[in-house]
């Protein structure tokens, strides 16, 4: 207890003779409580400080009650050795004031009146300083406030408004990222979308059948099924496959018949789809009435146009070595 | 100055914008992900490996191992097709070794043409590619069509019929 009460007293030494003089008038010590504190606090003297006066306070109401039983003057006097050896060169001060002149007991009350309106003031003026020149801070930054703040836009400015750019950057990457795996997620349709895949089996069988079957009367029905249903790459593969038919045909009055026994989608999505084929084929030699017959497999790759299946791509399984060369040249 | 007064704002606003962008791309792949579409097509998908596995199984025999051709055989099949297998067991046997033929099969294509997920049916047609070798002489290779029906089974789905594409139709 007593090093604490000690360090104070150099560092504010105002305070202390104004706290020593209250403790004079029992009565006065109450608004001595505060004053002191606050002059504490204001001063910027640190917590250990405030509580050092508070310490020195209630002393002062200690003495203050003491004095209640004896003399005022005689506590004054007495009391600060008796209390304290604890604030001795303060309270010594005091104590030589007040023995030297008796006068000075006014002067304690005109400080105390000082102190207790004008304590105020003179906290104001201690702290007048520091306070003024806050307010003029507060005031140059007032004025300054658009300067200050282009200012700081300026040294912070282009930070924020980067790591925004660089998050909605991110924030995009991630969505497109996330698109990429919702259109990955396209699965295959064959079968899912029944209504689809009877189409496209339908539309894709009814292409092969009529391009590949044949009547030597009626020529053209073919041709033109060959133009419209079957576009590109399989119209190169069926001009192959089908060429030495075209050119026997007309001789041996062929009849050529082929139809889809078994089919199958493999795959169907949006505007394409791969349809697997079982074709039976049957030829019908009208010079002599012979017919034979013969199988193929086939894989058919469609593309919807306009509306309808056509087949782009042609892929016979198990056929002759000559015609995979033909083929093979498309 | 002006500049600077609007590069907060704007990109604040791209910000937000963006984050909208990448919350509703998040929320399409979601809805993408899970819905009874995708089930079923895996569902398919399913049926297609089983398919394609079960008939190579089928159309694989090596008289040398013939009981553990037939083995497997009759793991990849229920019902009808399993029976029939157990009773022409032997018999079947029999004939291979007899014939002292290797017949190794892949399938080069397949598709499935019926599922009732619901029901656990479906239906589905291959071209096997059949190489037939005898224990002295020349391979022989083939392509045929085979057409099967399958079962879901509480280990699986399963072979329960199988047979060739028949060329009068379906």
């Amino acid at each position: 207890m007593p090093p604490p009460r000690r360090r104070p007293v150099p560092t504010t030494p105002t305070t202390r003779p104004r706290v020593a003089g209250l403790r004079k008038r029992p009565e006065q010590a109450a608004p001595s409580d505060t004053t002191p504190v606050e002059d504490a606090q204001v001063d910027g003297t640190d917590a250990t400080a405030a509580i050092d006066t508070t310490a020195l306070d209630t002393a002062a109401i200690d003495t203050s009650a003491a004095r209640t039983e004896t003399l005022p003057s005689d506590r004054d006097l007495t009391r600060p050795t008796e209390v304290t050896g604890l604030i001795e060169p303060s309270e010594d001060d005091e104590a030589e004031g007040e023995t030297s002149e008796p006068a000075p007991r006014p002067r304690p009350t005109g400080r105390r009146k000082r102190t207790g309106e004008a304590v105020a003031p003179s906290v104001l003026t201690d702290d007048g300083a520091h306070r003024a020149k806050s307010d003029a801070d507060a005031w140059a930054a007032r004025h300054n406030r658009p300067a200050d703040r282009s200012s700081r836009l300026a040294a912070s400015g282009p930070a924020l408004p980067i790591a925004l750019v660089v998050l909605a950057a991110l924030l995009v990457g991630l969505g497109v990222w996330f698109q990429n795996r919702a259109d990955g997620v396209s699965y295959n349709r064959a079968l899912v979308d029944s209504a689809g895949t009877t189409e496209v089996v339908g539309q894709t069988r009814e292409a092969i059948e009529k391009a590949f079957s044949y009547n030597f009367a009626d020529v053209s029905a073919t041709e033109k099924a060959a133009n419209e249903l079957l576009i590109g790459k399989a119209q190169c593969q069926y001009n192959a496959v089908f060429g030495p038919v075209r050119t026997l045909a007309p001789e041996q009055k062929l009849v050529v018949t082929v139809k889809a026994v078994s089919s199958g989608v493999t795959s169907l999505d949006g505007d394409h789809a791969t349809v697997l084929l079982f074709l039976n084929q049957i030829t019908t030699r009208t010079t002599d009435n012979q017919s034979g017959g013969g199988t193929a497999t086939m894989r058919v790759s469609a593309q919807r146009v306009d509306g309808r299946w056509k087949v782009d791509n042609m892929e016979m399984f198990g056929q002759s070595g000559d015609q995979a060369a033909e083929t093979a040249k498309c | 100055m002006d500049v600077r007064r609007w590069t907060l704002p704007v990109a604040a606003a791209l910000a937000v914008l963006a984050a909208g962008y990448a919350l509703w791309a998040g929320v399409s792949w979601w809805s993408a992900s899970s819905n009874d579409s995708v089930a079923f097509s895996r569902e398919r998908e399913e049926v297609l490996r089983v398919g394609q596995v079960g008939i190579a199984n089928f159309t694989t025999l090596d008289y040398k191992k013939v009981d553990e051709d037939l083995t497997r055989w009759l793991d990849s099949s229920t019902g009808e097709l399993r029976a029939e297998i157990e009773d022409g067991r032997d018999k079947r046997r029999k004939q291979i070794e007899d014939a002292k033929t290797v017949t190794v099969s892949r399938v080069l294509d397949a598709s499935v043409t019926e599922l009732d997920a619901r029901a656990g049916k479906a239906h589905l047609i291959a071209v096997v590619e059949t190489t037939v070798t005898p224990e002295s002489g020349q391979s022989v290779r083939k392509v045929n069509g085979y057409q099967t029906d399958l079962t879901r089974t509480d280990a699986g789905w399963k072979l329960s019929a199988l047979g060739p594409v028949s060329p009068g139709g379906a």
